[in-house]
């Protein structure tokens, strides 16, 4: 059975492009989010394997949704996505219990190894 | 060196020590089975040896020492104590007298048969030793009956850690935000133990100063080829190795370690301070002037200074775990004196914290855990009336959370009630009328009052309250804050939160009414800008939505100037943040980030309390302090 994914971002770009990724990788994008709050609501009833995670977003930005997340189901598998420059948010991100990130613009690639590191 | 000078010091103590010497030996005499005299004794004993070796009286060390090993082996049940003992051990302590007022610095023979006496008496323990490790579980049971253990001894045994081991880590090259593939390594790290000394810093970690290798410590018993496993399989780590750091060309040698004066830290400490001044006016004065050499020098500068900064703090780092040392013994003194069984823990002492800082800590400490023990934990009947074990239990943590230090004091006892404390502070006058709920905020303001006690009884120990307020104090003074939580028949937790180190913080600065305040950024939780249009009115108070969070707004200008602040449709707003509490500071323009050296400050009779200190800017002007948590 297939891997099942979450992604969150409020750019239906980036929202898309991740999907693309994933799926061509064989995983099932169940679910999609906006914002925060929809991540935190979509994760409680999908319970996806992997979650993607932008972290800036209306509505409680990534980090505070990866915290509500984690306080549930700390063994939540949460991937950030993040774009340069963001670093110290990244590093509060991880403290906050998100398991690995990415780095825009995104390769593919390491996309993939990011979330094959984060399901192992 | 001239010792000279320091025989009639050594004198002095010594006597003093040989008094109490006597007075532990007859104590013991009358209880063989009480174990603090033995205690006593050991460290009297301990303390003559080491002056005397320092002095060069080896006479007196050599005696000393061989009476010491003696009761090292009765404290740890290898030997009995029986009537011949206490008589050799009061044959010591009379010839050691001797031989303190004798010892001139001329060497003196020591007393050869005695010591052949007191190694014949500590060796008939050997052969218990040697007994009690062919079979070791036997070795308390069969010590028992004698002379029980020591409580103090199995107390450090139980907080013994597990070995803390050096781990190396190097990030890949071309990794991305290296420092965050750091932060993810030492997240992992955390679920085989505790890690400490991280180096470089977390903070400098974040803004990627480093070269991709980083080192900590892991106190965990796992084998290495796990950790190793597990570390690598973050991803982007190009290896693991557990040694130490090397420092300088002294390449994967040992540490090496010298005793400093602190007194010269601190002026290590205030002239790096200066210098971070000097710095910031240069880096301005070189702007203004436009010069590209200057520019890139004053850059150079400027990154020296940094790290000399940094260097210098790092210097002053110390573990908790010095101050919390005294507190087991506390606890158990204490639980003895209430008539209350109390378990006591201590978590992260390995935490470090400024010397400075550390240094007043441990008062404030001492008060919370007083207080958890007289009005926290309730006596062993109580307990068991309301289905909890009779034995109470505190908990002492440390924890690094972002630049400050948690420090918790947490019991399990009956917690604090809420409607009791309300109603003495109506009655007091301390809350108005119509305040009907009293939240954790609002509690610990109460407590905190100067005086407040709800204690029925003040006991010896603490009446609740004065403690608070004395923790309160000392506590604010640092630039920390003091928390409370609590639950009915649950337990309390208060927490004290200070800044990783005083002297030198990084601080936002800000414009209201024509002047200049810094706010230190540990308490700086993100800016925004003042929207006319997110602007409501909470039970009369203005307050502003932030990305749908209700956060009460303040004005700086109406805090410090008489004249009303206009209220524009956009300006800038400091989102502070202390705990969970959180305030938007409305101020006129923000001036961007500098390092501030908090200035020694008498507050002026009269001076707000959100006022926290002084500092000098870049351009050589004085600015304010903020105390964040005063503005909440």
């Amino acid at each position: 059975m297939n891997q099942t994914v979450l992604v969150c971002d409020d750019a239906i770009f980036m929202r898309t492009m991740i999907s693309d990724i994933l799926s061509q990788a064989g995983f099932e994008v169940v679910g999609e989010a906006e914002s925060g709050l929809q991540a935190v609501e979509k994760y409680r009833s999908l319970k996806p394997d992997l979650v993607t995670m932008d972290i800036v977003m209306p509505d409680m930005g990534g980090i505070e949704a990866v915290r509500e997340i984690c306080k549930n189901h700390p063994e939540a598998k949460i991937l950030m996505c993040s774009a340069m420059g963001q670093q110290a948010l990244v590093v509060e991100a991880i403290q906050a219990g998100a398991k690995d990130f990415v780095v825009k613009p995104f390769q593919p690639s390491r996309v993939l190894e990011a979330v094959q590191r984060v399901l192992a | 060196m001239d010792l000279s000078k320091y025989a009639a010091l050594f004198l002095a103590e010594s006597r003093e020590h040989l008094n109490a010497c006597n007075g532990s030996l007859l104590e013991w005499e009358r209880a063989p089975t009480s174990l603090e005299p033995v205690d006593r004794l050991f460290r009297a004993i301990h303390t003559i040896k080491g002056m005397a070796a320092t002095m060069g009286y080896a006479g007196v060390a050599q005696l000393a020492h061989a009476a010491e090993n003696l009761l090292d082996a009765i404290r740890h049940n290898r030997v009995s104590a029986d009537p011949a003992i206490f008589q050799l051990l009061f044959r010591v302590v009379d010839t050691l007298g001797g031989a303190v007022e004798a010892a001139d610095g001329t060497e003196q023979a020591a007393d050869a048969d005695l010591i052949a006496e007191l190694n014949a008496a500590a060796l008939a323990s050997q052969g218990t030793r040697t007994r009690a490790e062919a079979n070791p579980e036997s070795d308390d049971s069969q010590a028992l009956p004698t002379s029980p253990p020591i409580p103090e001894s199995k107390l450090r045994r139980a907080t013994d850690a597990p070995r803390s081991r050096p781990v190396q880590v190097v990030i890949s090259r071309g990794a991305a935000m290296r420092g965050a593939r750091a932060a993810l390594v030492l997240r992992r790290a955390e679920a085989f133990g505790a890690v400490s000394g991280v180096q470089p810093p977390l903070a400098q970690l974040e803004r990627d100063e480093f070269d991709g290798r980083f080192f900590f410590r892991l106190q965990s018993e796992r084998p290495e080829q796990e950790i190793e496993a597990t570390l690598m399989a973050v991803g982007e780590v190009q290896s693991v190795q557990f040694e130490e750091p090397a420092l300088g060309g002294d390449a994967g040698g040992p540490r090496r370690q010298i005793r400093v004066d602190l007194r010269r830290l601190d002026a290590l400490m205030k002239q790096v301070g200066e210098l971070v001044v000097a710095k910031n006016r240069l880096a301005a004065l070189s702007t203004e002037a436009g010069d590209a050499a200057l520019i890139e020098l004053s850059g150079r500068i400027s990154r020296l200074v940094s790290s000399m900064q940094a260097e210098v703090l790092a210097s002053r780092m110390t573990p908790v775990g010095e101050v919390f040392e005294r507190f087991p013994r506390l606890a158990r003194d204490l639980s003895r004196e209430l008539g209350k069984q109390i378990r006591f823990d201590m978590e992260g002492e390995e935490i470090e914290l400024d010397r400075s800082i550390l240094d007043e800590i441990g008062d404030p400490l001492l008060h919370l855990i007083r207080n958890a023990a007289d009005h926290g934990i309730e006596p062993p009947d109580q307990r068991v009336a309301a289905g909890k074990s009779s034995e109470g239990r505190i908990l002492l943590s440390a924890a690094r959370e972002r630049n400050t230090v948690a420090l918790r004091v947490t019991d399990d006892g009956r917690g604090i009630d809420r409607a009791r404390i309300l109603a003495q502070a109506h009655r007091e006058g301390v809350a108005a009328d119509e305040v009907d709920t009293l939240t954790d905020d609002l509690l610990v303001r109460v407590l905190a009052r100067p005086g407040f006690s709800t204690a029925g009884t003040i006991s010896g120990v603490s009446g609740r309250g004065v403690g608070v307020d004395v923790a309160m104090t000392r506590v604010r003074a640092l630039g920390g804050t003091l928390e409370v939580r609590t639950e009915l028949g649950r337990g309390s937790t208060f927490l004290i939160r200070v800044p990783l180190t005083l002297a030198i913080v990084r601080a936002l600065l800000a414009e209201a009414g024509g002047e200049r305040y810094a706010v230190p950024l540990a308490y700086v939780a993100e800016t925004v800008e003042f929207d006319r249009r997110a602007v409501t009115s909470v039970r009369g108070r203005e307050t502003l939505v932030v990305r749908d969070q209700v956060i009460p707004t303040v004005h700086l200008q109406d805090l410090v100037s008489t004249r009303k602040a206009s209220r524009s449709a956009r300006q800038p707003t400091v989102i502070l943040e202390v705990g969970q509490r959180r305030t938007a500071l409305v101020v006129d323009a923000l001036l961007g980030q500098q390092d501030i050296v908090v200035e020694p400050f008498d507050a002026p009779r009269g001076l707000p309390p959100f006022i926290g200190g002084a500092t000098i800017l870049a351009d050589g002007k004085p600015a304010l302090i903020l105390d964040a948590a005063a503005l909440l």
